[in-house]
C-alpha cells in the first residue's frame, strides 16, 4: 500500500524513470544511427523533466515576489534555469550528431551501423 | 595576492576568448595564426605556474564569479589538487600546439587550421574549467563543452573512420553526460545546493534518511566519469576515436581529456561525497575490479594491435585503470600514486602519440611490423619513443617508475595483494608490447625504400619531442615538485 501511495505522489518521477529508461535502451540497441539520437533526445527530456519537477511546489506561482501577498508560494526557479542551460546543450548535441550522420552517409551511403561495420570488415579483408 | 584570485578564471577566459578570435582569422597565414595560437596558450601557462608557486606557498584560495558569494553564484577553488592539474594541462597544451606547426595536410587540411586551433583552445579551456569549478552543475557545462569539442577535433579530419570514431565517441560520452545530469538532479532533490562543500555539509546531516539515494546517485556519477574516462566496460569507444583522430588530438585526448574526467570523478567522491560516505558504499570495491579488468584487458588487447596508434589507444585504457585502482585502494600512498601517474602518463603518452605521429606523417606507416630499422633513419623521433616507452614499462629513473611504486606500496598497505600481482604482470605486459618495436626499430633493417629528404623532422618538432622525453627523465630523477603537490591534494581527499 506503502508503494502505491509512493508512486501516486511522485509519478513524475516514475515517469522521467521509464523515459529514461526508454531512451537508455533505444540508445544503446538500435543500429539505425538517426534512432539512436532520438532515443539520446528522449533520454535528455527525461533527465529534463526529472529535474523540472523537483523545483515544482503545488499551486506555486512564477518567483516574481509579490509584496502585497505575503503566504504566496513560489516555483524554485533555479532548476528551470539549469534546465534551460541543459536544453541548448541537448540541441547542440544533437545537431552536431546529425551532421556527423550525414558525413557518415556520404562516406558510406548508410545510416545502418550495421551495415557499416559490415563494409568495414570487407575493407579491411 | 589581489590580483592572483583572479587567475584561475583568468586562464579558462583567456583560452575561451582567443578560441573564439581564430574563426575571424581565416585569411592570415599558416605562421600568424600558429604564433596566435602560441601565445594564447603560453600566457595560462605562465598565470598556472604562478598560481601554482603562490598555491605551494599560501595555500588555496576561492574566487566567486560575478562577485556572488557561494550557495548563491558559482564558486571556483584553487587547491593544490586543481592548480597541479592546471599546470600539466597547460603544459601540455602548449606543446602540442608548438607541434601543430608542421601538421600534415591529410590530417588537418590547410584552409581549415585555424578552426582547429579554435577547437583545441576551447579543449583546453574546457578543462581548465573542470579542474577549477567548484559546483556541480558548472561542472557539467564544462564537460558539455569538453565532450562536444573533443569529438570535434577527432572529426576534422575528414576521413570516414575518424567521422565514425567521433560519432560513437559522441553517442556514449552524451550517454555518460546524461547519467551525470540526473546525478546531480538526485543529489540537488535531497541537498537543495549546487556547490561542492554545501552539499558535503548537507549529505552529512542526512545521509541516514536517503542511502538509497546517496548510493544511485554516486552510481550514477562513476558510471558518467567512467564512460568518459574509458574504464574498461565502458571503453569501447576510446580505440577508434582516439586512433583515427589527428596526432596532436590523439595526444591531447589520451594525455588530457581522459585525466580530467579523473580529476572530475575524484573531486566529486572526495569533495561532495566524502570519504566518511565512500567508506560505507560498495563503489570501492566496484572500481578496484573494473580498474584490474582495465589494466589486464587493456594490456592483452594492445598486444594483438597491429596499427601503432590503436595499441598506444589501448595502452590508454590499461594506464587508466592504474589512475582508478589507486583511487579504489584508497589509502593515502594509493592517492599519491595515482595522482602522480596523471603527470606522468600525460607526457610520456602524448610524447609516444607525437613520435607515431611524426613517423606516420613522415613515412606513411602504421603497421608495427613495418617499424624496424627506422631508428637510423628518425633518431630523434624513436629515441622518444624509446624513452616513453620505458617509463611505460616502469623502469626506474623514468617518472612512470614513480607512480607505479607508489601504486603497489599503496596495495600493500589496503592490504591487497592481488592488486599488487596485476601492476607487475601489467608491467610484463607492457614490456612485452614495447619493447619489441623499440628493439626491432633500432637492431634490424628496414625492408622499405624510404627517401631520405621526406624523414626529415623540422626543428620546432624535434623540440617538442625532446623536451617531452626530458621531461620523462627529469620528473623520473626529480620527482620534488610534483610530489609535493600530489602529496598535499591527496592529504587534502581523505581529509575531507
Amino acid at each position: 500500500m506503502y508503494f502505491y501511495k509512493a508512486l501516486l505522489n511522485n509519478y513524475y518521477y516514475f515517469t522521467a524513470v521509464i523515459l529514461f529508461v526508454i531512451g537508455f535502451y533505444t540508445l544503446l540497441s538500435n543500429t539505425n544511427l538517426i534512432k539512436k539520437i532520438i532515443g539520446l533526445n528522449i533520454m535528455d527530456t527525461a533527465i529534463f523533466l526529472l529535474f523540472i519537477s523537483i523545483g515544482y511546489v503545488k499551486s506555486g506561482s512564477a518567483p516574481i515576489i509579490d509584496l502585497a501577498n505575503k503566504q504566496a508560494v513560489y516555483v524554485n526557479p533555479l532548476p528551470s534555469a539549469l534546465i534551460l542551460t541543459g536544453i541548448v546543450v541537448a540541441v547542440s548535441v544533437t545537431a552536431y550528431a546529425l551532421a556527423l550522420t550525414i558525413k557518415l552517409y556520404e562516406h558510406y551511403g548508410s545510416i545502418d551501423l550495421d551495415i557499416i561495420f559490415e563494409m568495414r570488415r570487407q575493407v579491411i579483408k | 595576492m589581489k590580483l592572483m584570485v583572479h587567475f584561475p578564471v583568468l586562464t579558462i577566459i583567456l583560452f575561451f576568448t582567443s578560441a573564439f578570435v581564430f574563426p575571424l582569422t581565416g585569411k592570415w597565414s599558416k605562421k600568424s595564426k600558429y604564433n596566435l595560437a602560441l601565445i594564447s596558450s603560453a600566457i595560462p601557462l605562465i598565470l598556472s605556474l604562478l598560481m601554482a608557486f603562490y598555491v605551494s606557498n599560501k595555500g588555496g584560495f576561492s574566487y566567486y564569479v560575478g562577485n556572488w558569494v557561494a550557495p548563491w553564484g558559482i564558486e571556483i577553488k584553487a587547491d593544490c589538487l586543481s592548480v597541479y592539474m592546471a599546470s600539466v594541462i597547460t603544459l601540455l597544451g602548449m606543446l602540442v600546439i608548438m607541434f601543430t606547426r608542421h601538421i600534415s595536410p591529410s590530417d588537418v587540411e590547410e584552409d581549415q587550421i585555424h578552426t582547429y586551433y579554435s577547437l583545441m583552445l576551447l579543449l583546453f579551456g574546457s578543462m581548465l574549467g573542470i579542474t577549477f569549478t567548484w559546483d556541480l552543475f558548472n561542472l557539467f557545462v564544462f564537460m558539455e563543452i569538453n565532450s562536444i569539442v573533443a569529438c570535434a577535433v577527432v572529426s576534422i579530419k575528414d576521413k570516414r573512420d575518424a567521422i565514425e570514431g567521433a560519432l560513437k565517441y559522441l553517442l556514449l560520452s552524451s550517454l555518460g553526460s546524461g547519467c551525470i545530469l540526473i546525478a546531480t538532479a538526485l543529489i540537488y532533490a535531497i541537498t537543495g545546493n549546487l556547490n561542492f562543500s554545501f552539499i558535503h555539509r548537507e549529505l552529512l546531516n542526512i545521509v541516514k534518511d536517503y542511502p538509497l539515494n546517496i548510493l544511485v546517485s554516486l552510481s550514477l556519477f562513476v558510471v558518467g566519469f567512467g564512460v568518459k574516462a574509458a574504464l574498461v566496460p565502458l571503453h569501447v569507444w576510446l580505440p577508434d576515436a582516439h586512433s583515427s583522430a589527428p596526432s596532436p588530438s590523439s595526444a591531447v585526448l589520451s594525455g588530457l581529456v581522459l585525466k580530467v574526467y579523473v580529476i572530475g570523478i575524484i573531486k566529486v567522491m572526495f569533495f561532495v561525497y566524502g570519504t566518511a560516505i565512500i567508506k560505507e558504499l560498495p563503489i570501492l570495491k566496484l572500481l578496484n575490479i573494473s580498474a584490474s579488468l582495465s589494466i589486464i584487458l587493456g594490456s592483452v588487447i594492445a598486444m594483438v594491435q597491429k596499427d601503432i596508434k590503436k595499441m598506444l589507444a589501448y595502452s590508454s585504457i590499461a594506464q587508466i585503470g592504474y589512475i582508478f585502482l589507486g583511487i579504489g585502494l584508497f589509502n593515502e600512498t594509493s592517492l599519491r600514486g595515482a595522482l602522480f601517474h596523471i603527470l606522468s602518463h600525460s607526457i610520456t603518452k602524448a610524447n609516444l602519440f607525437l613520435a607515431a605521429g611524426n613517423i606516420i606523417k613522415k613515412t606513411g606507416i602504421r603497421e608495427i611490423n613495418d617499424l624496424k630499422g627506422l631508428g637510423s633513419k628518425m633518431p630523434v623521433t624513436l629515441f622518444a619513443f624509446t624513452v616513453s616507452s620505458l617509463s611505460m614499462v616502469g623502469l626506474p629513473l623514468l617518472s612512470g617508475f614513480h607512480s607505479k611504486w607508489l601504486l603497489g606500496l599503496g596495495s600493500l598497505r589496503a592490504g591487497q595483494s592481488l592488486s599488487l600481482t596485476i601492476l607487475l604482470v601489467s608491467s610484463l605486459l607492457n614490456a612485452g608490447y614495447y619493447l619489441p618495436i623499440v628493439i626491432s626499430a633500432f637492431f634490424k633493417e628496414t625492408s622499405l625504400n624510404l627517401r631520405e629528404e621526406t624523414l626529415i623532422t623540422k626543428g620546432i618538432e624535434k623540440f617538442v619531442l625532446i623536451t617531452l622525453s626530458f621531461m620523462v627523465l627529469f620528473f623520473g630523477l626529480f620527482p620534488g615538485v610534483p610530489m609535493y603537490f600530489v602529496t598535499k591534494a591527496a592529504t587534502l581527499l581523505l581529509g575531507n
